[in-house]
C-alpha cells in the first residue's frame, strides 16, 4: 500500500512538472492560435540554462542559493530568447494557414536543440540538487522525495498564479479576450501583436521554467526535447486544448498512468503514454475537455 | 498568389524531358563510382518517400509528422517477414507496403477526425507510439538494437544492380501515383486542400476521403520503407523517430509541394546538402531547420515553384 | 403559377427553430418554396438569414421544427448527405478553392455530383470538358477558362461561386448574397443571370439579398426575416405597403418610395 501511495505521488510529482509545460504550450496555442513545435526545445533550454548557473558560473557557490538563482534565470533568459524569436520568425506567419505556422515551429525546434548542442555538446550532465530539498520527506510509514513534493507545490502554485492572473487581473482580462477574437480586440485598439508576443514569452518562461526544474531530477542532454514534447502534445491531445485545468487533470492523469503502468506493466513502458492517449481518443476524439470539432 | 498561376500549369518539364532524365538515370553506373551511386540510390527512395508525404501535405493539404512511422513499419514488415517468417525477397517486397497500408489505415482513421493542428499532432504521436513500439519490443523488432543482414537476392547484391532495382520501383510507384493525382479522385483532393467545408457542401464525405489518402500514402511509403531495408540490409528504430518526419517535410518543401516533381528536386538537393553539409560541420540538423523556416517564409512552393515562376513569367502574360 | 395548391411543395420549412446560449438566432420559421419559384430572403444584419440557411443544409443542426425536401424529412442531416439530394448552395463568403484553376473549380462540383470522386485511375483532365464550358458560359466566366480562381476580381469570384453550385445540377438552389461586394452595375448583371437562370434553366431559387432594390424586381415572392422571425411573406408588391416591413428597414424607407 505504501508502495502505491509514493508512486502515486512520483506521477502526480511528474504530472505537475508536465503541466507547468504543457499549460505553456496551452496559452501560446490559445492566443497565437499556434501549435509551438519548439516548445520541447525550449524547455531544453530552461534544462542546459539552469545547469549552466548551477554547475558552471556559480559552480564555487552553494546549490541552495544558486539552485533558485538558477530558475529564475533560466525561465526569464529563456523567455526574453523566445521574444526575439517571436518577433522575427513567427510574427510574419501570423496569419498563415496552419500548415506553414506548424512546418516553421517544426524547423525552429530543429535549430534551437542544435543550438542547445553547439553551446553545451552531446554530454549528458546532471545538476545537484539542493541540500533542502534533497532526500525523502518521511512521513509515517512513507519515504516521500523531498524534491517531488516541491514540484507538486510549485505546480500547484503555478496553477494557482495562473488562474489568478487570467481570471482577476486586466492583463489576463486582455489575454482571454484576445483568445476569443483576436480581430475585435485589434477593432478595439489592442495592439494585439505585442500580447501576442507577450503570451509567447509567457509561454516560453513556463516551458524553461519546467526545464529547469526538471533539470536536478532527470539528466540534461540531448533528445530531452523530443520526450518532453511528445508527453505534452499527449497531455494537449487528451485534454483537448483550450483549457489550463483541462491540461491539469491531463498531466496528473497522464503522470499517474505512467508510475502506476511501470509496476504494473513494465515491459511496455515506453508505449504507456501512448496507449493511454489512443484510448482516450477512440472515446472521445477531441479530448477529455474538448469541444466536439466538426472533421469537415 | 500570382506564381500559382504558372505552378498549376507548369509544363517546364515535358514529356521529352522525363524521356531524357530515365535515359540519363539508366547510364549512371557507367558513369558513377559505386559510393555516388549508393547517394543516387539513397535520393531515389528518399523521392519515393518524399512523393508519399506529398500526397498528403502537398495535395491533400494535410501536415503530418508521423509519416516517418509508416517508413519504419514498412521497413520493419519487410525485415521480419525475411528474418523472422522466412518469405521470399520478393514477395516480403510485395507485401510490406500493404501491411503499411492497414497501419497507415488504423493510423489514419484516428487522425482524420480531427483537423488541422489536432490532426499533425496525432500524427505524430502515432508515429512516435510506432517508434515506442519498434523499441520496446525487443522479442519482435529487437528493440534498438535493430535487425541486421536482411537478405537480399544473389543478382541483386551489387551496387548498381539494386540501384537498378530502386529506379524500377521507384518509377513505376512514381507512374502509378501521377496517374491517380491526375484522376478526378485528384482534382478533388487538392479542392478538398482548398476548402473542404465547400467539397463537403458537394457530397463528398470528406472524412473518409482523407482516410483513403491517408492510407494511399502509407501504401507507397512502405515501398521506400522496404526498399531502404534491402538497400542498407538492416532496419532501426530511429527510422520511425519524430526527425526523420521532418527529412520528409524539408524535401517536400525545399523540392516544392505544389508539384508533382517537387518532392523528387528535394530529394536529390536533401542528399546532396546532406552529404556536402556534413563534410563540413556537424550542425547538419541546424541548416535543416533554417531550410525549413526560410521555405514557409519566403519559398512557399519550394525551388519548382521559385523556378517555375521565373521561368514563366518571362514566357506568356496572364 | 406555381401556387397550384394540387402540387406538393418542394421544400417544406416547419417551425424551424434555433438558439447558441441564450440567443433565439432563428425562431419558428414556417414557408414553403415551390418548384421553379423564385423566392428572395431579405432582412437587415444579423436577422438569422444565413443561420436560416444553415440549418437548411445541415451546417447547423435546429432545435425545433424541421424541413421536408421532396417529401423526405432532411431535418438533421449531414452536409455531404442534403447535398447528395440536389439541394445546392452558395456561399456570402466567397467559398472557392482559391489555388487552383476556374476549370476545375468547375470540375470539381461536376465530377462530385457525377459520383465519380472513387475514381482513382482515369485522366481527369478532359471529363465533362463540354459541360464545364457551358457553366462556364452561363455564368459568363468563358475566358477566365484557365486563370486562377485566387487571382479573380471579385465580381468574377462571385459568379464562379454560382457557377460551382449550377454545375452540381441542384433541384434547389440557395444563394447566400450572391451580390454581395459587387459594383451596382455587377449587381445588375447577377440580378439578370439570377432570372436567367430561374427561366431558362428552370431552378427553383431562393436567395438571400441585402439589397432590397435588387430582389423587388426578380422574385415572385419576398420573405422578411427580423431577429430570426419571419415577419412577412409576399408578393412584392405588398411588402413594399407593409408598415411593419418599413419600421424594421428603418432608414432605408427610400428604397420603398422608389
Amino acid at each position: 500500500m505504501d508502495l502505491y501511495i509514493m508512486q502515486a505521488v512520483s506521477g502526480v510529482s511528474v504530472g505537475f512538472s508536465l503541466f507547468m509545460v504543457a499549460s505553456g504550450l496551452v496559452i501560446i496555442f490559445s492566443i497565437l492560435q499556434v501549435l509551438n513545435i519548439a516548445h520541447g526545445a525550449f524547455y531544453m533550454v530552461g534544462s542546459y540554462l539552469c545547469f549552466w548557473v548551477v554547475q558552471i558560473i556559480l559552480s564555487g557557490v552553494p546549490a541552495n542559493i544558486s539552485f533558485p538563482i538558477a530558475l529564475i534565470a533560466a525561465a526569464v533568459l529563456a523567455a526574453l530568447f523566445g521574444g526575439v524569436v517571436e518577433l522575427s520568425i513567427i510574427r510574419p506567419i501570423y496569419k498563415s494557414e496552419p500548415l506553414y505556422q506548424m512546418i516553421l515551429t517544426f524547423g525552429l525546434a530543429y535549430v534551437i536543440a542544435d543550438l542547445c548542442r553547439f553551446l553545451w555538446g552531446m554530454n549528458f550532465y546532471t545538476v545537484t540538487m539542493p541540500t533542502f530539498l534533497a532526500g525523502p520527506l518521511v512521513v509515517g510509514n512513507l519515504y516521500l522525495p523531498k524534491y517531488n513534493v516541491f514540484l507538486i507545490g510549485v505546480g500547484l502554485f503555478i496553477y494557482i498564479a495562473l488562474l489568478l492572473i487570467f481570471n482577476k487581473t486586466k492583463v489576463g482580462m486582455i489575454l482571454r479576450a484576445t483568445t476569443t477574437d483576436r480581430e475585435m480586440m485589434n477593432a478595439l485598439g489592442w495592439n494585439v501583436k505585442w500580447i501576442s508576443t507577450f503570451a509567447f514569452m509567457l509561454g516560453i518562461f513556463l516551458a524553461s521554467l519546467g526545464g529547469a526544474l526538471a533539470a536536478p531530477m532527470n539528466s540534461v542532454g540531448p533528445g530531452i526535447d523530443a520526450a518532453v514534447l511528445v508527453n505534452c502534445f499527449i497531455v494537449v491531445v487528451v485534454a483537448g486544448f483550450g483549457s489550463i485545468g483541462g491540461a491539469l487533470v491531463s498531466a496528473i492523469l497522464l503522470g499517474l498512468v505512467n508510475s502506476f503502468g511501470i509496476i504494473f506493466i513494465p515491459r511496455v513502458a515506453t508505449a504507456i503514454p501512448f496507449i493511454f492517449m489512443v484510448i482516450v481518443l477512440i472515446v472521445r476524439p477531441w479530448g477529455l475537455f474538448g469541444k466536439p470539432i466538426r472533421t469537415w | 498568389m500570382e506564381y500559382l498561376n504558372k505552378i498549376g500549369r507548369s509544363r517546364v518539364f515535358g514529356w521529352g524531358a522525363i524521356v531524357v532524365v530515365l535515359v540519363v538515370m539508366c547510364l549512371l553506373p557507367f558513369v558513377l563510382s559505386g559510393g555516388w551511386l549508393s547517394s543516387v540510390t539513397e535520393m531515389l527512395i528518399l523521392a519515393l518517400a518524399g512523393l508519399a508525404v506529398n500526397l498528403i501535405v502537398g495535395y491533400g493539404g494535410m501536415v503530418t509528422f508521423g509519416h516517418a512511422g509508416l517508413y519504419a513499419v514498412g521497413s520493419y514488415a519487410f525485415a521480419l517477414l525475411e528474418l523472422s517468417l522466412g518469405v521470399p525477397f520478393a514477395i516480403a517486397m510485395i507485401l510490406a507496403p500493404f501491411i503499411t497500408a492497414i497501419a497507415g489505415a488504423v493510423v489514419g482513421w484516428f487522425c482524420v477526425r480531427l483537423t488541422s493542428h489536432y490532426f499533425a499532432l496525432l500524427t505524430m504521436a502515432f508515429g512516435m507510439i510506432i517508434w515506442a513500439i519498434i523499441n520496446s519490443w525487443y522479442s519482435v523488432t529487437n528493440g534498438d538494437n535493430g535487425l541486421f543482414g536482411i537478405p537480399i537476392p544473389e543478382m541483386l547484391k551489387s551496387i548498381p544492380s539494386y540501384y537498378y532495382f530502386t529506379l524500377i520501383v521507384v518509377t513505376v510507384s512514381a507512374i502509378i501515383m501521377k496517374v491517380i493525382l491526375s484522376s478526378p479522385y485528384g482534382v478533388i483532393l487538392r479542392a478538398i486542400r482548398e476548402n473542404s467545408t465547400r467539397v463537403n457542401f458537394l457530397g463528398v464525405n470528406v472524412r473518409n476521403y482523407k482516410w483513403l489518402t491517408f492510407t494511399l500514402s502509407a501504401f507507397f511509403i512502405g515501398i521506400a520503407g522496404a526498399l531502404f531495408a534491402g538497400f542498407t540490409n538492416s532496419v532501426f528504430p530511429q527510422f520511425a523517430y519524430w526527425t526523420k518526419s521532418g527529412e520528409f517535410l524539408v524535401v517536400v518543401l525545399l523540392g516544392g509541394m505544389f508539384s508533382f516533381i517537387g518532392p523528387m528536386v528535394g530529394s536529390v538537393l536533401f542528399v546532396f546538402l546532406d552529404k556536402v553539409i556534413t563534410a563540413y560541420t556537424v550542425y547538419w540538423p541546424f541548416v535543416l531547420g533554417m531550410i525549413l523556416i526560410l521555405c514557409t517564409i519566403l519559398f512557399r512552393a519550394g525551388i519548382v515553384g521559385f523556378i517555375s515562376e521565373k521561368v514563366l513569367r518571362q514566357g506568356d502574360r496572364q | 403559377m406555381s401556387e397550384d395548391k394540387c402540387v406538393q411543395p418542394l421544400l417544406e420549412i416547419k417551425g424551424l427553430g434555433i438558439s447558441f446560449g441564450g440567443l433565439q438566432a432563428v425562431k419558428d420559421v414556417h414557408f414553403d418554396v415551390y418548384e421553379r419559384q423564385l423566392l428572395s430572403i431579405i432582412g437587415p444584419n444579423g436577422a438569422g438569414k444565413t443561420t436560416l440557411f444553415n440549418l437548411l443544409t445541415g451546417h447547423l443542426k435546429p432545435n425545433t421544427g424541421h424541413v421536408i425536401f421532396d417529401g423526405k424529412n432532411i431535418t438533421g442531416k449531414s452536409p455531404d448527405q442534403i447535398s447528395r439530394m440536389h439541394i445546392g448552395r452558395s456561399f456570402q463568403k466567397t467559398s472557392l478553392f482559391p489555388r487552383i484553376s476556374v476549370y476545375e473549380n468547375i470540375q470539381v462540383a461536376i465530377l462530385t455530383s457525377r459520383g465519380k470522386s472513387l475514381n482513382l485511375f482515369s485522366p481527369a483532365r478532359d471529363m465533362y470538358r463540354e459541360e464545364v464550358y457551358q457553366v462556364l458560359e452561363t455564368v459568363g466566366l468563358k475566358e477566365n477558362v484557365n486563370s486562377i480562381a485566387g487571382s479573380l476580381p471579385h465580381g468574377a469570384q462571385r459568379r464562379l461561386e454560382i457557377g460551382i453550385t449550377l454545375a452540381s445540377r441542384p433541384r434547389v438552389v440557395l444563394l447566400d448574397e450572391p451580390a454581395a461586394g459587387l459594383s451596382p452595375e455587377e449587381t445588375e448583371s447577377l440580378t439578370q443571370l439570377i432570372q436567367m437562370l430561374a427561366r431558362d434553366q428552370q431552378l427553383t431559387i431562393v436567395f438571400i439579398e441585402h439589397d432590397v432594390g435588387v430582389v423587388i424586381s426578380i422574385s415572385e415572392k419576398i420573405m422578411v426575416l427580423h431577429h430570426g422571425e419571419l415577419i412577412a411573406n409576399d408578393v412584392p408588391s405588398e411588402i413594399v405597403k407593409n408598415k411593419e416591413v418599413q419600421r424594421v428597414y428603418l432608414g432605408e424607407e427610400s428604397i420603398w418610395n422608389s
